[in-house]
């Protein structure tokens, strides 16, 4: 059940229990195990976890781009109303790149080394629609323009290794945008910029969200970005969501143990000397995640029932669906104690 | 590689192929009659080779090999004295063919007159009569160091070829000639020898010595350039001949009919008048003869049996042998002839423990030649060599002498450990070499498959009287025996075919003034005195090498039946009181054709297909 | 792009006559057998030796030797052409030892001969190797990748010799004795079709060698390349499959299989050795191994001559087209 957080647009992309199991020689692999959530037009949507947590195989599925046959795929990916998951790859194809568009994490190597980055941009005006070369080079133009490259009818005829690495990831965002998607799904879009750039690029996102109305899904790692453009965000470890809040709510009363670690772990330019408390242990293996609290191993507040029982994802009095047993009362305490120790230790 | 070593075989060897040739001795004869009725004329012979190979492209002064003195003397060139071009001592013997008759012989031996035929005329476009002067440019050719004749010392004898050839020959500045020549007329010609030489006519059979035209010839002053220009005076001709526009020299382009690498084809001569011949020496049945190349030896064996070729110029690899030799049907088409070759194994005078007669006789006693011709693809090979000269040059009049003759020619350990005891190796004389010079000693071979096959047979004979010897195979073995300072103490790589018809052409290998410091073909050093050694490079045992250099020349001043025993007292000499080869194998010559060669025929003197008799099934091809 | 053609030219130049340099140097200094003895007789005496020798321009020093080497390479040698030579002319490559023809007209008569089998082989093993590769790639662990690969182990494994003979024997008077599928080269110019198909078995002997070579390269180099992000990129655009792996994917993975496919190209110009002797091609690799053999050392600089040109050709080639495929190395 995906619970909903009253966000004011249309409903577009509707996540339900979704599970991608990997069978391999090793065992299966759970990347994604029971997940939902609802992304709504004008809406960015906050994804984040430390790698391997499942946040990328999750919308690779709903774009088609897991293998099918390698995969065991349940649940419903419900978009606009229609299921992806039981979509042919045929129809897949028209959904993808037209109305739920990605880009990713190294806009280096996200291009084409050997093709213009005009052609490619053609490439993907002329995919999903009859236009004749010449009105999908007006269109590039256009968004190249838009998406703030400087005089795109030279740098139309330049190729990948021309351009900077966030020229690049416009570039990206530029062909993404080409058919006016409902959805743009960016993947780590700044990780491997400069952190200027990342800044722009950011921005540049927030941008094109409210200039053309869409929902954006942003993955990532860092809660720095999140914290920049996002309104919902979704954390999630060992393929599970742990917690899901509005921004504002997350970084102000977050309520799980993982959460806590990983804004303890997120660096602040404002707070210079604020010690990085990582996380301790280690991400698990997708094929042994642990029982119970998938995040029990690495929690320094788990008891008796962690280990064995998974908690349910669901609001227990906080505002807001998280998965820890802990009652909404020590929930409070720790996080209170530890926010203070935080800032204590920072002063 | 191999191309190499066979190259190198051919050189040392004279006429003929490297392989040893062989199968069963069918009358080659019998095989023309198995097709029935009378041989019919016409139609296109196709040879092919996996290789061909010329010492002096195609020109009669500088070719030396069967495959070209076999064309020559069979189709093109027409000697003083020719061939019947049959198989058997019979093909051995010489006919007057240029020549209207055997020639005027001086009581002295010293003087040869010839008077020759008319009517005999050179090919299109030369277009006349064949005179005493065409046959004198031959010598002359012959005689001019630039076109580097092959076999020259063959005509040393003849007065005034030394002081032709010391002024340059032909291409001395003013008038230079042959003073031992003499052409009164164009029919008559005669030749002053400075020496009685009992194998003259033999020596005018080689068709160097066949007429030559001037008018084309003195275009192609040097070594390797008119066998594309040959000129024929026999039945066949190169192919274009008739079109070649002899004006001047710049006009001449060469012929088609021969190009070294690709082809050679031969079509009927129109100025060949069959009144001039006699069907004993050339029947002429085959319209036209192409030979071309075909790198791949089994593909030539199966277009051979297909029909698409009909004759396989290659030797045959040992299934083709054992397809042919026993399968009744193919049987007819594989024709298998004494080769006049002999293979041996040479044992170096100078080089110890071979510097000991008794070492060469115990060698000679132990050799398991049979196990040496099964190394070879077995009987059908050849037969066992026992002595020097092969049986059919000697009338097979030496066919049973066999001195060293063990049972089964299997080497007979008893009788060569007795002759081991006499040996000074052998310090305790118990029949085993023992001595120290006994260990390690070098036994040079080719790298070729037969020849790897003999090694362990002859490692282990010679095991069996205490020499123990290290096998090292060479890429250019004969070049590692033809060069004296390399010492070479015994080898299996040589082997020796004849030139012509007479035993000289093997005495040469014995004869102590052949010998050279390279090129040696005297590897045993025969005769090497101190003094030559040191010129030369010999070391080792180099006193006391027994000579036979008299016997060589009291044999050559002799003619006929007196030369011919003389020769076989010589070979027997040789074998019992020098002993400087263990012969092993008399290799025979072997030939597949297709079912449409209707009449086959085998030429003794080239030890190649008897061409002037062949035919074939006109229509075929 | 014109200079850098002007310049990689004229470093091909250069290795080139460093090429024929070795080449006299291991000659003289390792001569496989003193020619001169070898065309001198069967009983030389020391004045045919020293005839020949000075026929074959072997009495005169290595550098000199040399030096009228190159005089007559780039003047041409047809001015000194003996009487009853056909073809000398520019660039001189001077007489042969063993046939007394001129290099250069054997190398004019073979080359198309080689060539026409390096060409033929080379585009059939290309796109068999290509194809079975992409194949391959597309349907990895399947039963079509199985025997695709298993295929191309067959290829690798099997000589050339016996592959030769085999379709012979097939083919051959032996087997199915198709004519046309004899052995012997055809001109192009006097007979097109029989040109092709005396050519047919050659070259698919020698494309079943390569093609393996070429299949498992391509395989791997797409199963690579399939992997990178901008083929996730191509598919998130919507693109058809199809187009992903033919148009993205195979590009940059064959990049590499043409640097292959040109250098393979230039040494079957010197080194088809075996397919020519099995089909009785005579060609150029035949000229080669026979002159070698039989130390005629002016075919064997001739030859060396034609290859390190090949080679130095075949690498510009490669270079342009390289540039071409990849703009990275046209623009740095």
């Amino acid at each position: 059940m995906a619970p909903e957080r009253g966000f004011q647009g249309e409903t577009l992309l509707d996540v339900r229990d979704l599970k991608v199991h990997f069978p391999t020689p090793d065992g299966v692999v759970k990347a994604v195990d029971g997940l939902s959530f609802t992304v709504h037009r004008g809406e960015t949507f906050g994804i984040v976890g430390e790698s391997g947590s499942g946040k990328s195989v999750t919308n690779l599925t709903a774009l088609g781009l897991v293998n099918r046959k390698a995969a065991q795929i349940e649940g419903e990916v419900l978009f606009k109303g229609r299921d992806l998951l039981k979509l042919t790859p045929g129809e897949l194809r028209h959904v993808r790149g037209k109305e739920l568009a990605m880009i990713f994490q190294d806009p280096f190597a996200s291009l084409h080394p050997m093709y213009r980055v005009g052609d490619q941009l053609i490439e993907a005006v002329k995919v999903h629609s009859n236009v004749s070369k010449k009105q999908a080079e007006e269109r590039v133009l256009e968004l190249l323009g838009a998406v703030g490259i400087p005089r795109p009818r030279e740098r139309f005829r330049d190729y990948p290794h021309q351009f900077s690495g966030g020229m690049r990831q416009r570039a990206m965002i530029a062909m993404a945008l080409t058919h006016n998607p409902d959805i743009l799904i960016a993947d780590e879009p700044t990780t491997a910029l400069d952190v200027t750039v990342q800044a722009q690029i950011l921005e540049l996102i927030d941008h094109v969200k409210r200039e053309f109305d869409i929902g954006v899904i942003l993955i990532t790692h860092d809660l720095g970005v999140i914290a920049d453009v996002s309104q919902t965000v979704m954390v999630m470890y060992a393929g599970r969501a742990m917690e899901l809040a509005p921004k504002d709510e997350l970084f102000r009363k977050p309520l799980h143990p993982y959460t806590w670690g990983l804004l303890d772990s997120m660096p602040r330019i404002a707070q210079k000397g604020t010690r990085l408390l990582p996380i301790e242990g280690a991400p698990p293996s997708l094929i042994n995640v642990p029982p119970g609290c998938a995040f029990h191993p690495r929690c320094p507040h788990r008891f008796q029932p962690c280990d064995r029982e998974r908690p349910a994802f669901a609001d227990r009095g906080g505002g807001h669906p998280e998965a820890c047993h802990l009652t909404i009362e020590d929930k409070r305490r720790l996080w209170a104690e530890r926010d203070a120790r935080r800032l204590g230790v920072a002063v | 590689m191999l191309a190499l070593s066979l190259l190198l075989a051919v050189t040392a060897a004279g006429c003929g192929g490297d392989d040893g040739g062989g199968g069963d001795e069918q009358a080659a004869t019998d095989t023309g009659e198995d097709a029935g009725g009378e041989p019919q004329r016409g139609g296109t012979f196709r040879i092919q080779t996996d290789a061909f190979e010329w010492t002096g492209n195609f020109d009669p002064t500088g070719e030396y090999l069967g495959t070209a003195l076999g064309f020559y003397s069979s189709l093109l060139v027409r000697n003083l004295m020719g061939y019947r071009h049959v198989g058997g001592p019979e093909g051995n013997e010489l006919i007057p063919d240029l020549a209207e008759a055997e020639p005027e012989i001086s009581e002295d031996g010293l003087t040869y007159t010839f008077k020759i035929k008319p009517g005999v005329k050179f090919a299109p476009p030369v277009d006349r009569d064949v005179t005493s002067k065409d046959v004198l440019y031959a010598f002359k050719r012959i005689g001019t160091p630039s076109l580097v004749a092959q076999y020259g010392f063959y005509y040393s004898v003849i007065e005034g070829m030394a002081e032709f050839t010391e002024k340059g020959g032909l291409s001395a500045k003013g008038t230079n000639e042959i003073s031992g020549i003499e052409t009164p007329d164009d029919q008559t010609i005669t030749f002053k020898l400075t020496e009685p030489t009992g194998d003259f006519l033999f020596r005018l059979s080689m068709p160097a010595a066949g007429p030559i035209p001037e008018e084309v010839a003195k275009c192609f002053m040097k070594a390797g350039e008119y066998g594309r220009f040959l000129i024929a005076t026999g039945p066949y001709m190169l192919e274009g001949s008739d079109n070649l526009d002899a004006t001047s020299c710049k006009s001449m382009k060469p012929l088609p009919g021969f190009n070294p690498n690709q082809r050679l084809i031969m079509v009927r001569n129109p100025n060949y008048d069959e009144a001039t011949d006699t069907k004993e020496a050339r029947e002429n049945f085959v319209d036209r003869w192409e030979m071309t190349l075909n790198t791949n030896a089994q593909d030539i064996f199966d277009r051979v049996k297909s029909g698409s070729v009909e004759l396989a110029h290659a030797s045959e690899p040992p299934e083709v042998i054992r397809e042919y030799t026993q399968n009744e049907d193919l049987k007819k088409n594989y024709h298998s002839d004494p080769g006049d070759r002999t293979w041996y194994i040479t044992m170096n005078l100078t080089q110890p423990p071979f510097d000991d007669i008794h070492v060469r006789k115990a060698a000679n006693l132990i050799m398991d030649k049979e196990g040496l011709r099964r190394a070879w693809g077995g009987s059908v090979k050849g037969d066992i060599a026992q002595h020097i000269v092969p049986d059919t040059m000697f009338n097979d009049e030496l066919e049973d002498y066999a001195p060293y003759a063990t049972e089964g020619d299997a080497g007979d350990v008893d009788k060569a450990m007795e002759e081991m005891k006499q040996s000074k190796y052998d310090t305790d004389q118990d029949g085993m070499c023992d001595a120290p010079q006994c260990k390690g000693v070098l036994h040079v071979t080719r790298t070729t498959d037969v020849w790897k096959a003999m090694v362990p047979v002859i490692e282990e004979s010679f095991r069996k009287i205490g020499i123990q010897v290290t096998t090292r195979e060479f890429e250019d073995s004969y070049t590692v025996i033809q060069t004296v300072k390399r010492q070479a103490p015994v080898s299996s790589t040589p082997g020796w075919g004849k030139d012509y018809a007479d035993a000289s052409t093997f005495m040469v290998l014995f004869d102590s003034r052949s010998i050279l410091a390279e090129g040696n073909v005297n590897y045993s050093l025969v005769g090497l005195t101190g003094e030559q050694a040191k010129e030369v490079g010999a070391a080792g045992t180099t006193s006391g090498i027994p000579s036979i250099d008299a016997d060589i020349d009291e044999c050559n001043k002799l003619q006929d039946d007196e030369r011919l025993s003389c020769w076989q007292d010589l070979d027997q000499k040789l074998m019992e009181e020098i002993v400087p080869w263990v012969p092993y194998l008399d290799a025979n010559a072997d030939f597949v054709t297709s079912d449409a060669v209707t009449h086959y025929v085998y030429d003794q003197f080239a030890g190649e297909p008897g061409w002037a008799h062949i035919a074939m099934d006109p229509s075929a091809g | 792009m014109g200079r850098y053609v002007i310049r990689r030219l004229l470093w091909a130049a250069l290795i080139v006559f460093v090429v024929t340099l070795l080449t006299f140097v291991i000659f003289y200094v390792m001569p496989p057998g003193d020619p001169a003895i070898r065309f001198a007789g069967k009983q030389p005496t020391e004045a045919t030796i020293r005839e020949v020798r000075e026929q074959l321009g072997l009495d005169k020093s290595l550098p000199k030797q040399y030096y009228t080497f190159v005089e007559r390479l780039v003047t041409g040698d047809a001015a000194e052409c003996p009487q009853g030579v056909e073809g000398c002319g520019w660039p001189g490559l001077w007489i042969s030892y063993d046939s007394r023809t001129a290099v250069r007209q054997e190398i004019i008569e073979r080359g198309p001969r080689t060539i026409s089998l390096a060409l033929g082989g080379a585009i059939l093993w290309l796109v068999l190797g290509v194809s079975i590769g992409i194949i391959s790639a597309l349907k990895r662990r399947s039963l079509a990748d199985r025997l695709a690969m298993g295929f191309a182990l067959f290829g690798i494994s099997a000589p050339v010799f016996w592959l030769g003979l085999l379709a012979l024997f097939i083919f051959g008077s032996e087997g199915l004795g198709i004519d046309a599928f004899s052995t012997g080269y055809v001109e192009f110019s006097s007979d097109p079709v029989g040109w092709f198909s005396h050519l047919v078995l050659p070259w698919s002997v020698l494309a079943l060698l390569y093609a393996a070579f070429y299949a498992r390269m391509t395989r791997g180099n797409l199963i690579d390349t399939l992997g990178e992000d901008y083929i996730r990129t191509a598919r998130a655009k919507g693109l058809p499959e199809r187009k992903v792996i033919m148009k993205h994917g195979l590009r940059a993975s064959l990049t590499p299989v043409v640097t292959m496919f040109g250098m393979d190209i230039a040494l079957l110009i010197g080194g088809a050795v075996i397919t020519e002797t099995v089909f009785n091609l005579q060609g150029l690799g035949n000229f080669a191994v026979n002159s070698a053999a039989s130390a005629d050392l002016p075919a064997v600089v001739g030859v060396t001559l034609v290859l390190a040109v090949a080679v130095a050709v075949m690498s510009l080639v490669v270079d342009v087209v390289y540039a071409y495929l990849d703009p990275r190395v046209r623009y740095s």
